[in-house]
Parts: C-alpha cells; structure tokens; sequence
C-alpha cells in the first residue's frame, strides 16, 4: 500500500489550492538530480520520483540521482582517497551529470553550507554560479530548489533551535531565488510548503496522540525526511514544479514506485560502487580488471527502465 | 612502465585459472579444524555454532537477553551485477543452556555487506554500506519489517574499510570506526560530521549527535573498554598490538588539523589484530582479569595482552595465546565475553583473507562456512546467565554491582531503554546506599545516559577517592561529553591532580571548553611531573584552544602567570608566525629553563625570517652547544630557508664561521651560501674548487665538493649554468690532480641537471661513453631519473652513443632504484650499451614453477639470505618490529599471504600493494620529482618517507604535479641476482613466516632483536685505540655503529658479527649496542642465554653479566652496550627483556632500523 487511508485524509486536507505554472516536461526527458542527503536518501524511498512520473503518465521521464549526502554546491563530499583537492571535488559532481546527458538538471543545496550563516553566503553563491556555468555544456534545463526547513521535535529547546536554523535556511533559499531569477532559471520552493506541512503536521500529531513512533514527525531529527516524511510531502514537491496529483491515483503506484526503487538500486551501485579504489582508483592494478562489471549493470538498469515505463504507460489509461 | 602494466593485465586470466589450480581449500569439518587448536593451559574449545546455522561472520554482539546478534556477508568483497543485495543479521541463541547454539534466527536480509551490528532501542543498529540503518519487527521475534536510516555519508572506496566495529560504550553511546581510505560526510542537525581517513565515532542516537572520538589507524577492528572506561584499541594492518585511546588523539596516519604529533600502540612490532575483548567476571581466574583479547587472523592465533600501568597510559605485554593453529581456515575476527562468562570468539573461516590482494571473484574466497568458538575454562564454573529483560529497576541497578562487565553494560542497556521517568526515581535511591565507588561510576554513566547530556551530573561525584573512577567522571563531565559549565578554576585542580590519568582527562577535557582561561587550567599540569602521554594532551589542548586564548595572549591579557615553562610549552606547541616576538621575548627574558632553550631554537628556524634565522647560528656557533645539538640546528636553518624561501640576512658573518668548519655543519652553511644566493661568498667557493685541482694540498671531501657545486648551483643564474658546465667537459687528465678533476666533472653534470637540462643531458652522455663502470655512476643517473625532464632529455642524448656495457648496466640498475617509469632511457641505454632486450615480466607459468620450487626449499638459507646486506631487504622491512619501516613489517607474512602472490611480489613489488605503503610520486616547481610514503600534508608542508626512510617536506605550493601512485617504493629486480634454488628458498622462508608450528612463529617473548654493531673500520679501530673499548659504551662518541639483528628465533648469530682486535695481539672483539625505552623508571632483568666472555654495560657503568642480569633504569631511552671477547664465546646470542617482581618499570625494547 502506498499511503495510509488516514494519511490520504491529511494529504487531501492541507494540500495547495492553487499550483503555480508547471515546469514543462518533454517526451524522453533525462534528469539529473544533484544534492545532499535529501536527494540521496529519496531514491532508497522513491515517493517523490514516483509521483513525478504518475503526474506525467503521457511522458517517458528517466531520472538519474546523484545525490551525495553531506554534499555542498563545491562537491565537498565527493573526494576520495585519491583525489579531495576542492577542483577534483568539484568535477566529481559536473563530470558524470554531463556524461548522463541530462535534458533537465535538479540541484537541491544550501542546506549544509546554511550553517555557516549569513557570512558563508557570498561563497554559497559564488559556488553555485560555478556549478550552473559549469553544466552549460548540455544545455539542460535547470531547476534550482529551495533547502528544507526543519522540523522542530519536542527536545528541550527544540522549537529555539529550530527557529534559528530556519532563519538561516531562509536566507539560502532567497538567494538561490535570486540566481534562479537572474539566469532565468524555474525557481523549486520546498521552504514554504514544507514549513506549512510541518506545521499541519503538528496539529496532527496533537489531535492524533497514538500515532506510531514512526509517523509523530515527518523527519527523524529535525532535519532528514523520515520514509513517511517523503510521502506525506510527495505533494508538496510537486507543488514546488506546479504539479499536482490525485493522492488516490497516487495511492496506485505501488508497483511503479518498486520498479523506480530497483531501478535506482542498480543505478547507484552502479554509479557509487564499493571498493571504487580498487576498481577506477589507485590500487586499479589489483581488481582494476572486475571494473568491466560496472557496465555489466547496464542491462539490469535498462530493463527495470522499461518495466517503470510500461507501469507508467498502464497508469495514463 | 605502460607496457609492462599491460603485460601484468594480460596475465591476469591465465594466473587466476592458475590460482584455482594452487587452491588449498581445507576440509570444513569444524571437527578437524577444532584438534588443530593448541589452547592456553587450563582452558578448552567447543564448538558453539557453524554453518549451516551461519555463514561469513563479520562482527558479533549480544543483546540483554544472552541471544547472540551476528552480521554476515556473502556478498563480500563485491556484489555481482544484477543482484540484489541479501546480506544478513542473524541471531543466535542457545535455548536448552547446553554451551552450544541450537537456534538461528534470520533478524533481518536485504543488506549490503553489514559490518556492524548493535542490538538496541528496540531492534539493532547496521551498518549497510553508506548508511547506519536501524532495523526492528514489528512483532517481537519475527523478521524485521521496518529500516529507518539513521545516518547516512559514509565512504564505501573499500569493503574491508567501511565503517564497522559496533559497540555500545560504557555510557551507552554507540561507538563505531571506518579505516584509512573511507571519506565519510554525515549530515547532523548540528552540521556536516566530515572524517576523511580512519577513526573512531561517538554517536549518540537520541540527539542524532555524532562525533570524532579519535583520528587515524589503518584497520582499528577491535575497541574495547575496559571497567573504568577507559578506551582499547586494535588495528588491523598496522602492527602496534594495544592501543590505549585519548580522546580526541592522533593515531597513525590521521588525518586533521593536527598531524604533526601523533601516539602510537603499546606493542609495536606485533602482528596486525582483529577484535578485542577485555576479560572479566567469575569464570575467569583472577589473573586473567582486565587481560585484553584479540585476534592475530593472519597468524591463525587467538592473543592475550596484560596491561598495568604505565603513567597516565598503559604498558601492554603479550602473553602465552589463547588459541593458535595451523588450519590455513581458522580466521578469528572477532571476540565477545558472553552471558555465561565464557569468551566466544567468531570465525569468519575462510582460506583468503587479501582484500585487494586476491581476486575479488577467485573462487577460493570461501562463501559458505562461519563458525562461533568457545572457551571455557576446565574445572570453573560457568556464570548464571542474569535475568535482565522484564526485571524491575532495582533489580537491574543491582546488576550493576556484577563482576561480570557483560552484566553491567547489559543491565545500562535495558535500564536505559526504560527512560529516565521510570529509572531516576530509584536510581537517585540508589546511588545513595552505594558505597563502593565503582558501583558509583556505573551510576555516572546511566546518568548520562539517561539524562542525555542535558542533565547535571552531582559536582560532589567528583569527590571519588579511586583515581580511575575520577578519571571516568571527570570524561563524563567534560565538555566533549555534556557541554556543562564547571568553573576553570575546577577544572585547574584536576589538571593538577595526584593521578596522572586523572590530569590526563582534565587536560582534554580543557580542549573542549572553548575559552581562553581554559589554556591556563591545563597549563597546571606541568607543575605535576609529566610523561610522554600528558605531553601530548597537553599539546593537543593548546593547539585545540589556539583560537581561543592566543587574541588574549597577544593583547597583554593572559600571561601563564609569567611562568616560562609553560609559555615555552605553548608557544611551542602552536609554532606560528604569531609567535616569532613572544619566542624572542621569552628567549631574551633569560629565565627559560635550560632544557627547554633548544627547542624554542627549532621552533625559530620553522617560523622566523631572516633575523632570526641569524640568531639562530649565533646561538649554535656557541662553544656549549654539544655537536649533534649543533648539526641539528644548522640543518633546520637550511631546511626552514628551503621550505620557506627565507631571505638572508644582512649580516653573515656567523655563515662564514660556519663555513670554516668541517662536517654537517659546514656543508649545510656552504649550502646557506646558494640558498640566499650570497655573491661575494660565490667567487671564494668557485676558487676552493679550482685550487683543488692543481693543489694536492688542498684536500676536500667528494661531499664537500658536491655542497659546494650545490651551492653554485642554487645560483641558478646563467653565470652558475656556464661555469658548472664548464666543469662539465673538464678534461681531468689535464689536471695536476686528475682524481679531483674526474670528481668535479662528474658531480657537476649532476649539479647542472637542476638548472640546464639538455646541455646538462649532453655532457653526461658524452661523460659516460668515455667512463669506466664504478659505482659512482649510480649518482650521475640518479641526477637525471630524480628531474621530470631528465628521463627523456638523457635518453634522447644517448642516441648513437656508444657505452661499455657495465656503464650501461649500471643506467638499468639506477632506473630499477629509482623506481620511476622510464622506459625510452631503458631503450637508450639497451642500445648504447648493446645489452640483450630488458627483463620481461613473468609469465604465470613461470610464476607456478617458481611457487612449485619454494615449496621443496630450505627456508632456513632463506633466512640467510633476507638478511644479506647488499639485497637490502631488512633496511625496509623489519620482523617483529626490528627492521626498517618503509615497507610493512613481515611478521605474519607467510601466514596471510599465499605463496604466488609473495613470488610475485618479489618479482613485481607494484603489482599489488598493503594498503598505507603506495608510493606517491609528486613533481615540484623546479622539476624535481619526489617518490615516497605519504605521512602527513599540513601547514602547507608534503612530508613523503622516501625509500631511504628519509623524511623529506615539500611545499605544497611548489607541488605542480601530483600523479596517482601505483607503485611501490620496492625497486624491481632486487632479486635479479639471485640464483634460481636462492630465490626458492627466500619465497620459502617468506612463506614460513608467521606460520603457527613452524620456528618463524611470531613470539611473545620480548627479545631483543634490533642491535647496533661496530664495524672494523679504520676510524673505529683508530679510536678504539686511542681510548679504550669501552669507551663505546660512554655517551657522545664518535664511532660509527652500523644495524644488525637477530634470527626470527631470537638468536643473534655470532658468526654473521664482524670483529676486530684493537691491537695485534689481543682478542677478537665484537661490540654491540641496543636501547631499551624506559617510562617508568625501576628494575628490570635481561636474560641471557649464556654469559660466556660477555661485558655488559647500562649506559657507561658496567654491570656483572649474569644468566639474569639486573639492571636498575632510569627513564628514557637507555643504551646497553655488550662487548664480546670471541676468543671465549662461540655460541650465539640471546638477550630477553623480563620483568623483576613488583617492580614499577616499564620498559619497551626499541625496535626500528
């Protein structure tokens, strides 16, 4: 089952009334997403993927994630053993997204360099005007998204904490506005609508005493979207590209959001494999030889890609 | 080198069917593999579980139940395309209480190689790859339906480093480690958590709060804590033995902002480990309380190490093993004390341990076999497994009162997850009707548990009177630990307090407080006396707080009391620009201890500029700076120009008396002259050299004659080009003293390659199509294979020249040492010297007949022959620590490594590489190209170990190319000049090595290995007969000692010694030295195995030499110096390090080169 009848309920009641104008997908449109542990994780959980395909059911849409937890528009969290200079670092987020031949980029940062307030904002966006000129090579269409707010908990100074943290992240997110504006890019807004959320969230759970341990926040420690955290806010994604979705449609998309999940696991050892020294790194002489394995996932990506493809196609009639 | 890459590729299918072939898959029955087990006297073995009921164990812990949770893979080390990812927890439990498992429970699959594993808050914690996961059933006792991620960022660059070693701290934190390679970037509500190399994690999942408890290790595969909560660990490559873990510390090869000091393992020279336990509780004899376990996996051997104090820290001494067999199968990796009291030990049962080494996918890599050990010991009870689930608080509380560690970490972990409204209330009861104050500490650490770090924990538990509960207390109070406030002033008293552990938790826990009063506290600690350990907290602190109180220092603010010790230690220990005037000040103030003045001298020359640099040689130059303080300070001035590009000072007259003097000195200040580019000095230096050619009364050395051109040529203008290649095409026969002419023409053609490499190309060529083939040579190559642009430049010179073969060969010979590809000057060399092609690879059937050889081979020649000089082998590669250390230590070798790939090893060093020994190869502004071990990059500074375990620093700035390494520092063809039954029986003795029941098993016996010996030379003989012999054994002498070491037996053979006689008619004499590592001082004894015609000297006093010859130490590094009349001994000799009863001392042999 995709969504708890209770959570359809919820879902239904604070969704958005007015959608602002869609972000246009094409037939055979190929998406990179790039950011840090929120779209890392997305794609072990796949409701925001999936619903982006169900909303597009006439479309075939491949998405590629390259969400790196811990990651900074300057690709801080990509260096390895052999390489963490801040110019390899950062190629290893331009490199692969241009070798995808993405059609549309998603860039999901500000997050982690939020933390270093007011001050780190020259450098944040600085940084990101780097990253978005250097993927003009494929002349993909961008989406810049807001970061998350977070989610106070009921800890002791909790709710203090949160507010400040929020004022931070406040200010990233004006500021990728701005570029987005600027370079007249489409401008994603998670802030506002998961702020709402968040707070839907907290009448909820105090009209709702009994709720699960699992389902009291929609993040496990006010900063990461739990599992249910991603399908509660499925809507509020879509949202932010102007999209909407029948939640009770959505409730259908079982199957198709396993095959994405599949998908993306193949994808992602694929991509990131264990043992990366070994294979492409310095000790290449070793198992350098079991690196032609890696395009041996090839086939396996590609037919779970038709399986979504055909889940998608069932889900237009 | 590409060819021969691709060579090694194309070899690759053929040697792996070959591998299959070789395959040495034992029988499974755990049966067989059990009576291979020689177990401690006293104890036994049985079988607890095996497959079927697990397979691939990887880590072990217990929940409170006594059920027994255990990660495994069949996925390691690589999961297969297409696949899913199915590793499994599992969960084992002896129901019938029979000492044997009879139930298997599949808790959770679906994993990606799980590494770790801890049972808790309702289900247990994985780790899965880049994540932590927690995994938990819906319905008790099922499957685990729900995965919550919990952290996520972890590096994955390799399966044997990712993160792993679980364990619940003593203060209910989870504690986990990753190793060298893994860059993990982890996402808190605080922050991103970055750790770009080894360590040790603190985690607290309540706050999602996570921290780096310490830096470095290559593998630490066991951490434990032993009662008081101080912290254990193992690593599993490099070779320390125990661990004792400060917090916050520096271990081998962290990374961080403060490498330049790191603390090492009680043990060095041991074999790599796996696990560690600490013993305690009923079932165990008495004299087995506290001992550490761990596992030599590699050597098939269960460990025992007994710890005592030693200062602040830990002496750690190996004892008689736990288990050791010969079963190439039996792979111990983890150890875990259970509910029973017995030790249970997992098995992770396979005949390939490599990682990188063996095929991912060789099909020996066993998939299906795990077993789980016990040991129990005979004729002692068994401990009543404790009801602790469903057990009310002041029960549980009790339980905290168990002699059984495992009762007590068990009972926190069930009283922890009833919250603290149900356990406060009674727990404040408690603590008031306990008296011993360990039961104290157990409350301490549920307190914070429970409290979370928000609460206060009672000020007055700081009251304690046992030193090791203090110690305990004052970590939990730290700021690290709680973020609480107690006042510096508090704080001030325990850095000072009676204990030395005590100070030791003060003083870090004074680097986490984050203000400037907080450099002052912990400065008390040196008004208590200071061991190596607290020396380095205390660096650690002042650098930690460095932002915090240096402003304050600058303003006039803070003082240290005007107390020059400790401003010394301060200054010092942050080394920066910042503090070039306060050194002065202080050095200018007059009141600094004496023994402190020489390195605020060092601390000068890394950070001073042109003027203080002079002070510097003003003050070395003084006639009561002993020489090797002299040397030592002159060559930092060189180095500190070198690395900074320091400016000369105005006045250089010290520099000219510098340069009158002879040695180190004096060719460091000749250097001085080039470096700061000084005119006036160029012409005196250029007319020394000139008078020496037609002036045999003019006598330089070949070093003070190459110091010389060096300085010219550091000129580097085009005056120093002509004149140095002008000495290039010297015709040395025209000189009144040709020797010296030769000498300048051929160093200069290696000058000159630093500053024009093709005329410099040209000369060497036509200098070598006329040279003779002497050793010499060797330099000259070197001077082009060491410059980017040599390689080519000289092999494009050598086109149509002629050499005499010998010449030639001497190019291969220095191209093999240099280890650098350079394949076009081997063609031009081949072809000059019209030698046959160059060696080739071999080829796998080559490799097969070569192993097929070893296997009937004398590894006792093969000993022989490891310890030739000119193969070289033991100047990088020390046994049981004694050797050098560029290359790994072979302890254990033959143990873990199959024998084709240590023939292959021997034959291509690159092909496959221990992981922290690959070379790194940068190349410099000036084109200078530098091979070496990383050991550290901070503060702008490369420092690489070179293959002469040199350790040299780079400027980072000046780095232009840093290529990736795939080489090792192992030349090629060190074993060319062997003959064939030679290298049969060095393969042999490399396989042996480490084997269990063989005589090259590893030894806890600490027996001195590492000796120094004189050599016959004239200018020993000369000095021997100008003084007396034993004269070698006083401090501060001249002679020259060259390494020696003994047999993997512990034997030293006399025959291998070289002797001499003083005079011509008295005794043989041979003269050897080692140094023992005194850290607390006391008696110790040296066994001997025979007293024959030796003379023992402690330091300079003589000492009767008897079968147990007792020695009274000082602390420091003492020197024991053994002089052997050979007319009166013949028999080898064998010194053991032991203990005297009831003695403080702690003393570690040095090992080393």
């Amino acid at each position: 089952m995709f969504l708890s009848t209770a959570l359809i309920a919820f879902t239904l009641a604070t969704r958005a009334e007015s959608p602002t104008k869609p972000f246009e997908f094409k037939d055979g449109d190929r998406i990179v997403w790039l950011g840090n542990t929120l779209v890392e994780r997305e794609q072990r959980y796949g409701y925001w993927e999936t619903a982006l395909i169900a909303s597009n059911p006439d479309k075939k849409i491949t998405v590629r994630n390259l969400g790196w937890s811990g990651d900074t528009v300057h690709g801080e969290a990509r260096g390895r053993f052999d390489f963490n200079s801040a110019d390899k670092c950062f190629k290893q987020i331009v490199e692969p997204t241009l070798e995808l031949k993405p059609t549309v980029i998603f860039i999901c940062y500000g997050t982690n360099e939020s933390f270093e307030g007011k001050d780190g904002l020259p450098k944040f966006e600085k940084g990101l005007e780097k990253l978005l000129d250097a993927l003009k090579p494929v002349n993909a269409r961008i989406v810049l998204f807001s970061p998350l707010p977070v989610e106070p908990n009921d800890t002791p100074g909790s709710i203090k904490a949160a507010e400040a943290r929020n004022a931070d992240l406040k200010l990233y997110a004006d500021s990728i506005a701005a570029i987005a504006k600027k370079r007249d890019l489409r401008y994603a807004d998670l802030f506002t609508p998961l702020s709402n959320t968040f707070a839907a969230w907290k009448k909820h759970r105090a009209s709702n005493p009994h709720l699960p341990d699992s389902e009291r926040f929609l993040t496990d420690n006010t900063v990461h979207l739990t599992r249910h955290g991603y399908g509660i806010t499925l809507l509020d994604f879509l949202k932010s590209l102007g999209y909407d979705l029948d939640v009770r449609a959505a409730d259908q998309t079982g199957p198709l959001r396993d095959a994405v999940i599949a998908k993306n696991e193949q994808f992602f050892n694929k991509w990131r494999p264990q043992n990366e020294t070994y294979l492409f790194g310095f000790r290449k002489q070793e198992q350098g030889r079991n690196a032609k394995e890696i395009a041996e996932f090839d086939p396996f990506i590609e037919k779970l890609e038709t399986e979504i493809d055909t889940l998608r196609k069932a889900l237009k009639k | 080198m590409r060819h021969i890459i691709l060579a090694l590729l194309l070899a690759v299918v053929p040697s792996i069917a070959f591998g299959q072939g070789n395959a040495k898959v034992p029988d499974p029955d755990p049966e067989l593999e059990r009576k291979t087990f020689i177990v401690a006297p006293g104890f036994e073995v049985n079988l607890w579980a095996a497959d079927p009921l697990l397979a691939k164990p990887i880590q072990m812990n217990w929940d409170p139940q006594g059920r027994l949770w255990v990660a495994t893979s069949e996925h390691y080390p690589q999961i297969k395309p297409g696949e899913k990812a199915n590793d499994k927890i599992i969960i084992l439990e002896d129901t019938k209480g029979e000492g044997k498992a009879d139930k298997t429970t599949i808790f959770a699959d679906g994993l990606l190689i799980p590494t770790g594993i801890a049972p808790g808050d309702g289900g247990a914690y994985v780790a899965n790859s880049t994540e932590i996961v927690h995994l938990s059933a819906s319905k008790p006792g099922e499957k685990a339906d729900k995965r919550r991620v919990v952290l996520s960022g972890f590096g994955t660059e390799d399966t044997h480093h990712i993160i792993h070693t679980f364990r619940w701290g003593p203060d209910c934190h989870l504690y986990f480690n990753q190793s060298i390679y893994i860059h993990s970037h982890i996402e808190t509500p605080t922050g991103v958590k970055r750790l770009n190399a080894g360590g040790i994690w603190r985690f607290n999942p309540d706050k999602t709060q996570l921290d780096i408890f310490a830096r470095g290790w290559v593998n630490t595969w066991g951490h434990a804590f032993d009662k008081y909560g101080q912290s254990f660990a193992t690593d599993g490559a490099n070779g320390e033995g125990i661990n004792h873990v400060v917090i916050g510390g520096y271990y081998p090869t962290a990374q961080g902002p403060h490498t330049q000091r790191i603390l090492h393992g009680l043990n060095p020279g041991s074999p790599k480990h796996c696990g560690l336990e600490i013993i305690s509780g009923r079932h165990f004899p008495d004299d087995w309380q506290g001992d550490c376990i761990t596992n030599d996996f590699r050597g098939h051997r269960v460990c025992r190490f007994k710890l005592s104090d030693d200062g602040s820290s830990y002496a750690s001494r190996e004892m008689t093993e736990v288990i050791k067999s010969n079963h190439p199968a039996f792979r111990p990796i983890d150890v875990k004390m259970g509910p029973d009291g017995a030790l249970y030990i997992a098995d992770w049962y396979n005949p390939i341990i490599q990682h990188g080494e063996v095929d991912f996918r060789d099909p020996r890599r066993d998939k299906t076999h795990g077993r789980i050990w016990r040991v129990t010991a005979k004729g002692r009870d068994l401990v009543k497994p404790p009801k602790l689930v469903g057990a009310t608080v002041p029960e549980l509380l009790e339980q905290l009162k168990a002699p059984e560690q495992w009762t007590r970490d068990q009972a926190k972990r069930v009283l922890k997850e009833m919250g603290q409204e149900k356990v406060l209330p009674e727990l404040q009861k408690w603590i008031s009707t306990v008296e011993d104050e360990r039961h104290l500490l157990e409350a301490v650490w549920i307190l914070e548990a429970l409290e979370n770090g928000e609460g206060r924990l009672k000020l007055s538990m700081l009251d304690v009177k046992n030193p090791n509960v203090l110690a305990a207390v004052i970590r939990m109070l730290s700021p690290h630990n709680r973020g609480i406030t107690l006042a510096e002033k508090n704080w001030a008293t325990y850095a000072s307090d009676d204990h030395p552990r005590a100070r030791l938790e003060a003083i870090r826990a004074l680097g986490g407080l984050k203000s400037p009063q907080a450099v002052d506290a912990a400065m008390k600690a040196l008004d208590s006396p200071m061991d190596r350990t607290l020396d380095y907290a205390l660096w650690l602190t002042v650098r930690e707080l460095e932002p915090y109180w240096m402003p304050e220092f600058q303003a006039g603010k803070l003082t240290f009391g005007g107390d020059a010790k400790k401003l010394a230690f301060a200054l010092n220990a942050v080394g920066n620009k910042d503090t070039v005037k306060p050194v002065l000040t202080l050095i200018d103030g007059g009141k600094i201890p004496k023994e402190n003045l020489h390195g605020l001298y060092v601390l000068l020359t890394q950070i001073g500029g042109p003027e203080e640099l002079n002070r510097v040689l003003t003050y070395a130059i003084g006639k009561e700076i002993p020489n090797a303080k002299r040397d030592e300070l002159v060559l930092a001035v060189e180095e500190g120009v070198r690395l900074r590009k320091v400016a000369r000072p105005r006045d250089i007259s010290v520099l000219d008396q510098f340069t009158k003097q002879a040695g180190t000195t004096g060719r460091a200040a000749i250097r001085l002259i080039g470096h700061w580019r000084i005119e006036e000095r160029r012409n005196d230096l250029m007319a020394t050299l000139a008078l020496s050619t037609v002036d045999p009364e003019v006598k330089l050395s070949p070093e003070d004659c190459a110091a010389m051109l060096q300085a010219i040529a550091l000129f580097g203008d085009a005056k120093a080009k002509s004149y140095l290649a002008d000495w290039c095409s010297y015709n040395s026969k025209m000189a009144k003293v040709p020797a010296q002419g030769a000498l300048l023409q051929r160093l200069s053609i290696a000058a000159l390659a630093g500053l024009d490499m093709p005329t410099a190309a040209e000369k060497a060529a036509d200098f070598l199509a006329a040279a003779k083939a002497e050793p010499e040579l060797l330099d000259v190559y070197a001077a082009f294979l060491s410059r980017k642009a040599g390689v080519p430049a000289l092999a494009k010179a050598l086109a149509g020249k002629k050499l005499n073969p010998d010449v030639a060969k001497l190019g291969l010979q220095a191209v093999r040492g240099s280890t650098l590809p350079a394949p076009e000057l081997v063609a031009a060399l081949t072809k000059a010297g019209d030698l046959a092609a160059a060696r080739k690879p071999p080829t796998p059937d080559e490799v097969k007949a070569l192993v097929a050889e070893a296997m009937k081979a004398d590894p006792a020649r093969g000993e022989l022959i490891f310890r030739r000089k000119e193969l070289q082998c033991m100047a990088c590669h020390g046994i049981g620590g004694a050797g050098g250390q560029v290359g790994p230590d072979m302890t254990s070798i033959g143990a873990s490594a199959q024998p084709d790939y240590l023939v292959e090893s021997l034959l291509l060093p690159s092909k496959a590489i221990k992981e922290g020994y690959h070379a790194m190869r940068v190349v410099t502004a000036d084109d200078k190209v530098y091979l070496g071990v990383k050991i550290r990059e901070s503060d702008g500074l490369l420092v690489l170990r070179t293959a002469e375990d040199k350790e040299v620093a780079i400027p980072v700035k000046d780095i232009v190319e840093r290529p990736q390494a795939k080489q090792s520092l192992m030349p090629e063809g060190l074993t060319d000049q062997l003959t064939k039954q030679e290298f049969a029986d060095l393969a042999a003795f490399l396989s042996q090595l480490g084997k269990v029941g063989t005589p090259y098993a590893p030894s806890k016996a600490r027996i001195v290995r590492r000796w120094q010996v004189i050599d016959p030379t004239p200018e020993n003989q000369s000095l021997f007969r100008r003084g007396r012999v034993s004269a070698a054994a006083e401090p501060d002498t001249t002679f020259l000692w060259s390494p020696t070491y003994s047999l993997v037996s512990g034997d030293l053979p006399l025959a291998s010694l070289p002797k001499f006689s003083v005079w011509r008619d008295t005794a043989d004499l041979t003269v050897l030295r080692f140094n023992l590592d005194v850290t607390t001082a006391g008696a110790a004894k040296l066994k001997l195995n025979s007293v024959a015609g030796l003379a023992v000297f402690l330091g300079a006093s003589p000492v009767e030499p008897k079968a147990e010859t007792l020695l009274d130490l000082k602390t420091g590094v003492q020197t024991v110096t053994v002089i052997i009349d050979r007319s009166k001994r013949t028999e080898d000799l064998r010194i053991e390090l032991d203990d005297v009863k009831d003695s403080p001392a702690r003393v570690a042999i040095v090992g080393g080169k």
